[in-house]
């Protein structure tokens, strides 16, 4: 079967390469925090750009906290719209 | 040896050694740069994991080639799929 194959559509585009800026974004964050941070002399002007090393463990803690509340809440949404009556005989 | 019993001995063998460097097991007394790098690795390695994953998603969506014909042929299936069970008294 042949088919002519087009390049994925605008939006698809945007928010995927959104996507993968956002990872490169945030994993260059997160490396300059943890691993190179520690070996930064005290008085550098880079820690100024970054919270307290304590945070570094907190905040990806509360997000995955919130990650799970979320898909459990829409577990529980969308179980307990299906929920059928028992039927009676 | 199974697959499960090499991972986690592979993971026993890595978390003994970050507990070592981590909680000074062993008082090595390294440097305390060491430590600082050494503590959060655990939460470092799964935030570094899900940027991969994130980014691999991405990716993918932003190169998923459309098929226009296929997709013109799914659906006219769909219609077809829906109509023969219409015929058979399936209510929709």
């Amino acid at each position: 079967m042949l088919s002519i194959f087009l390049t994925a559509t605008g939006a698809d585009q945007a928010v995927g390469m959104g996507l993968v800026g956002f990872s490169l974004l945030l994993f260059t964050y997160y490396t300059i925090w943890v691993i190179i941070l520690p070996f930064v002399d005290s008085d550098h002007v880079a820690h100024q750009y970054f919270l307290q090393r304590e945070y570094s463990v907190i905040l990806p803690g509360i997000a995955a906290l919130i990650l799970l509340l979320s898909v459990g809440t829409f577990i529980g949404v969308v179980t307990w719209k299906n929920r059928k009556p028992k039927k009676v005989d | 040896m199974t697959k499960l019993l090499e991972w986690v001995f592979g993971v026993s063998v890595i978390g003994a050694a970050w507990a070592l460097v981590t909680f000074d097991l062993l008082n090595l007394r390294l440097p305390v740069a060491y430590k600082e790098v050494a503590w959060p690795m655990p939460v470092y390695l799964l935030v570094v994991f899900g940027c991969y994953s994130l980014a691999t998603v991405g990716y993918r969506v932003a190169t998923f080639n459309d098929c226009e014909e296929a997709s013109k042929e799914l659906q006219d299936q769909i219609k077809e799929a829906k109509e023969d069970l219409r015929k058979k008294g399936l209510k929709m």
